[in-house]
C-alpha cells in the first residue's frame, strides 16, 4: 500500500511529467569532417572530366551541361563517397568533408594519365573507335565514317585498313573507344599517380 | 548394434550469435560432441573476379569491401602488394600514418569480437560495455579518415590526408580513454567466475593440432605458436614491436590474447605519434607490371595477397588468401571435437573470430 502511493506521487512530480512529455532526442547529425557526398562549390567547372575518370564506382558522376554550364552531378545511389573526385578536380569546385581544405593546404593531387593500346590481331580497322572519339570529332570535324582522316592532330586514325595512334596525350580517358570496339581490340588504361607538393 | 551418434545438430546458417551466415553441423551423442564439420558459401561475392582488369585505384576499394571489419588491412595489403611490385616506397610520415589507422582498426576488430564473444555466452552488460568502448575507435578513425568503416586511406606511395596536431591530441585522449576502461573490462573478464566457467579449459587447441592445421593470428598465438607477420614488418619493427603469446589455448586464452592486443596497440599508436615527423604524406609513383605474393598481419592472421600487374598497373590476375579459412577449418577438426557441452559449440566457434566474408569474398 506504501509502495502504490509512493509510486503515486513520484510520477504526479511536475518535473517527471514535463520531462516525460517533451523529452526529445537530439537530432542525429553528421560530424563537420565526415566524407560525405561531393557537394559542388561556386567554382566554375572545364569539362575537363578528371573527376568522371578517377571514379570507381560505375556511372557515380557525370559531368553534364545545364543552362549552357558545365557541371559535375553525382548519382547517390552509385556514388561510395570516396573523394577522390574532389582530389582529381583540378579547379575544386567539388567539396566534402575536409577534403577540399587539406587538398588545398597540402597541395595534395591525384594526376591521371591515359593509355591507348591496340591489340593488332583483334583489330579490323573498321573505325569505330576513332569516329566515336568524342576529342577526335572536335579535332578533325570531317572525319569520315571509315574512321580515316587527313589531319595529323588527330588522337588516332585508320592508316592502311589497321587503327593508329598519333597522339596518345589528347586521350581524356572516356573509354568512349573501348565501347564502340566490336572485337575488345582496342583498351584504354587510366593511370593515376598520387603527388603532393605542386608540379612535379 | 550400438547407437553411438544420437542427434545431429544443426547450428545456422541463420542464428542469433553469429554476425555471418555458416553452417556448423554436429555429431553428438548426448551433450557430448563427437565431430562437427562448418559448411560455407552462403555470401560468395565474387570479388577477386570483379578485380580484374582494374586499375588500383578500383581494386583498392573493391579489397576494401572484401570485409566490413578489418577493411583497412584490406587496403593496406593491397597497396603495399603493388607498390612491392613497381618498387615505391611511402614516405616516412606516410608509413607510420598507415600503422597507427592499421592498429586503429585492429583495435575495433578485437574489441568486436571480443563483444561477440562476451554476447555468446551470455555476459550482455561485458559485451555492451566492449561495443561501446569500440566506438571510441570508430570515431577516431572517422576523424582521421572521414569514414568508419571504408577509410580508403591507403595509396601508392602515401596515404590520403595528414594527422593535424588537434587531431593527435585527440587520438592521444582517446588512447588513454582506451587504456583506463579496457583494463576495467578485462578485470572484469579475467575475475568472473562464471566467465572462467565458460571459458577456461573449454574448446582447448592443443600447439600441434594448430601447427598441423596452419592456425593464423591471435587464435595460433593463444596456442603458444609466436607467428606474427608484423615482426618482419620494416615500420613495425622501428616500433620495436614483439607478438602477444598466451600457451593455454582455451577460449578464455584466444579472448586474452586479444585484450592484450588492443593494449599493444595503443602502445604502437603513442609510439608511432612520437616517431613520427612533419614531412611529405605523398611520394608519388606508378603502378608498372610484375607478379607479387604479399603478405600482411590482419586482424585475424595472416592475410595474402598474390597479383599481376600489366605495364599500366591494371590488375591482371588477383587471388586473396585470407586467414579465417584456416582458423575455421582448425575449429571444427580441432576444437568443436570432444567438445563437454552443445552448449559451447557457439561459444567455441565465435572465440576463433570467424570472418566469413573474409572467407568467401
Amino acid at each position: 500500500m506504501f509502495s502504490f502511493v509512493y509510486y503515486i506521487k513520484e510520477f504526479l512530480r511536475p518535473t517527471w511529467i514535463r520531462s516525460f512529455l517533451t523529452a526529445k532526442t537530439a537530432p542525429l547529425k553528421s560530424p563537420s569532417y565526415f566524407r560525405d557526398f561531393p557537394q559542388t562549390t561556386e567554382k566554375e567547372c572545364t569539362h575537363c572530366l578528371a573527376c568522371m575518370m578517377i571514379c570507381p564506382a560505375p556511372d557515380a558522376i557525370n559531368v553534364v551541361q545545364r543552362a549552357g554550364v558545365w557541371q559535375p552531378e553525382i548519382k547517390k545511389g552509385h556514388c561510395i563517397r570516396c573523394g577522390l573526385c574532389i582530389e582529381a578536380c583540378p579547379e575544386d569546385v567539388l567539396a566534402s568533408g575536409r577534403i577540399l581544405e587539406y587538398k588545398r593546404r597540402e597541395e595534395l593531387t591525384l594526376k591521371g594519365t591515359y593509355h591507348i593500346s591496340i591489340d593488332q590481331k583483334k583489330c579490323m580497322g573498321c573505325g569505330n573507335c576513332s569516329v566515336s572519339c568524342p576529342v577526335n570529332r572536335e579535332i578533325d570535324p570531317s572525319l569520315r565514317s571509315s574512321g580515316t582522316s587527313t589531319s595529323d592532330e588527330v588522337i588516332m586514325r585508320v592508316d592502311t585498313g589497321q587503327n593508329k595512334v598519333l597522339h596518345e596525350e589528347k586521350c581524356t580517358g572516356c573509354k568512349t573507344c573501348e565501347d564502340h570496339c566490336p572485337n575488345q581490340a582496342i583498351r584504354v588504361a587510366r593511370v593515376v599517380e598520387a603527388l603532393q607538393g605542386g608540379e612535379e | 548394434m550400438k547407437k553411438t551418434v544420437d542427434v545431429s545438430l544443426p547450428i545456422g546458417p541463420m542464428h542469433p550469435l553469429f554476425k555471418e551466415p555458416c553452417r556448423i553441423k554436429c555429431e553428438t551423442r548426448g551433450e557430448f560432441v563427437l565431430s562437427a564439420e562448418v559448411e560455407l558459401g552462403y555470401v560468395k561475392k565474387g570479388i577477386e573476379r570483379i578485380m580484374r582488369g582494374r586499375p588500383w585505384q578500383e581494386v583498392m576499394f573493391l579489397a576494401e569491401r572484401v570485409c566490413g571489419i578489418c577493411s583497412v588491412v584490406h587496403n593496406y595489403v593491397f597497396i603495399e602488394a603493388v607498390e612491392n611490385v613497381s618498387g615505391i616506397a611511402p614516405t616516412e610520415r606516410a608509413a607510420y600514418l598507415r600503422v597507427i589507422v592499421n592498429e586503429l582498426d585492429r583495435m575495433q576488430s578485437h574489441l568486436l569480437a571480443n563483444y561477440s564473444y562476451c554476447y555468446t555466452i551470455e555476459h550482455e552488460t561485458l559485451a555492451m560495455y566492449l561495443l561501446n568502448l569500440r566506438e571510441t575507435v570508430m570515431d577516431q578513425l572517422e576523424l582521421i579518415t572521414g569514414a568508419r568503416v571504408t577509410c580508403a586511406f591507403i595509396i601508392p606511395g602515401g596515404v590520403r590526408c595528414d594527422l593535424s596536431a588537434d587531431g593527435a591530441a585527440s587520438l592521444r585522449t582517446a588512447l588513454d580513454h582506451i587504456d583506463s576502461e579496457l583494463s576495467r573490462f578485462v578485470r572484469i573478464f579475467e575475475t568472473g567466475p562464471l566467465i572462467g566457467l565458460r571459458s577456461k579449459g573449454v574448446g582447448l587447441l592443443t600447439k600441434e593440432a594448430a601447427i598441423e592445421a596452419h592456425a593464423a593470428g591471435p587464435t595460433a598465438r593463444a596456442s603458444g605458436i609466436p607467428d606474427d607477420l608484423r615482426n618482419i614488418h620494416p615500420t613495425y619493427r622501428l616500433l620495436d614491436f614483439k607478438p602477444v603469446i598466451r600457451y593455454e589455448g582455451d577460449n578464455y586464452a584466444r579472448i586474452m590474447v586479444r585484450f592484450e592486443e588492443v593494449f599493444q596497440s595503443t602502445g604502437l599508436i603513442r609510439t608511432a605519434l612520437a616517431l613520427m615527423k612533419e614531412g611529405p604524406i605523398r611520394g608519388g609513383g606508378t603502378i608498372k607490371a610484375g607478379t607479387v605474393r604479399y603478405r600482411g598481419e590482419a586482424p585475424r592472421g595472416e592475410l595474402l595477397y598474390d597479383l599481376t600487374t600489366d605495364e599500366h598497373g591494371r590488375i591482371l590476375e588477383i587471388a586473396i588468401q585470407t586467414p579465417s579459412i584456416m582458423n575455421i577449418q582448425v575449429c571444427a577438426h580441432a576444437m568443436l571435437k570432444n567438445a563437454q557441452s552443445a552448449a559451447d559449440i557457439t561459444a567455441i566457434f565465435i572465440s576463433s573470430d570467424p570472418c566469413i566474408a573474409c572467407t568467401e569474398r
